[in-house]
């Protein structure tokens, strides 16, 4: 699992069936050695049933915990990775600044 | 999950038995400052993506399960969905091709 800040959304048309309706989003992982606006770490694509806006930080799990956190159960399913917590709030006194800002710091409030 | 593109085609003969007919891409994964990773992946195919082309990439279980093939495959990584459009916070548009792509604002670090 890791923190990180939803930086867009992705559309697929051609697809495994079972990603149909699922709604995928890209999560910048937030990362000590980065200063915001330098992104140099693969974003993660995740399924998001919680409805999260771009900007906001989410804890991403991956795996079963992914399944479980979307579908209620695990199974056959051809994605591996889910927000499953919106942060509200976050207390990382040693962490860069940005951490702690509810929205992107470069972008603002969508 | 991750986006990439694909970059290119394997093949090999020699392989483990419950890959036959398998589709190997080679695919370069998506970083936000539009500069190709410098690692790339090996993912089965079953959709026919081409090169070129931005696919999203799953691991593990639900790979195995993309594939089709049952469980007891020895792979890891395959191709889930074919990008039709990526939109990112920062207002760039992100298409299915990369040579398409917005160019990366230029951002003061």
């Amino acid at each position: 699992m890791f923190l990180g800040r939803v930086v867009g959304e992705v559309w697929a048309t051609r697809k495994v069936g079972d990603l149909a309706g699922k709604r995928l989003l890209v999560v910048q992982p937030l990362d000590e050695r980065r200063e915001p606006g330098a992104p140099k770490v693969t974003p993660v694509v995740a399924a998001d049933p919680l409805g999260a806006d771009l900007g906001q930080r989410v804890i991403v799990a991956f795996g079963k915990a992914a399944r479980v956190a979307t579908l209620g159960m695990d199974g056959d399913f051809a994605f591996e990775a889910a927000i499953v917590g919106i942060v509200d709030e976050l207390d990382a006194p040693l962490a860069p600044a940005h951490w702690n800002e509810e929205h992107d710091p470069v972008r603002g409030a969508p | 999950m991750l986006i990439g593109t694909v970059v290119g085609n394997v093949w090999a003969t020699r392989k483990d038995p419950t890959l036959t007919g398998v589709r190997f891409l080679v695919v370069q994964p998506f970083t936000l400052d539009g500069k190709p990773s410098a690692e790339t992946l090996v993912a089965a195919d079953p959709l026919g993506a081409g090169i070129g082309e931005r696919v999203l990439v799953v691991f593990g279980r639900a790979a195995r399960h993309a594939i089709g093939k049952g469980h007891d495959v020895g792979f890891q990584c395959a191709v889930s969905a074919i990008v039709d459009k990526m939109e990112l916070q920062d207002g760039r548009v992100i298409g299915p091709v990369a040579a398409q792509d917005d160019p990366a604002p230029a951002r003061a670090t």
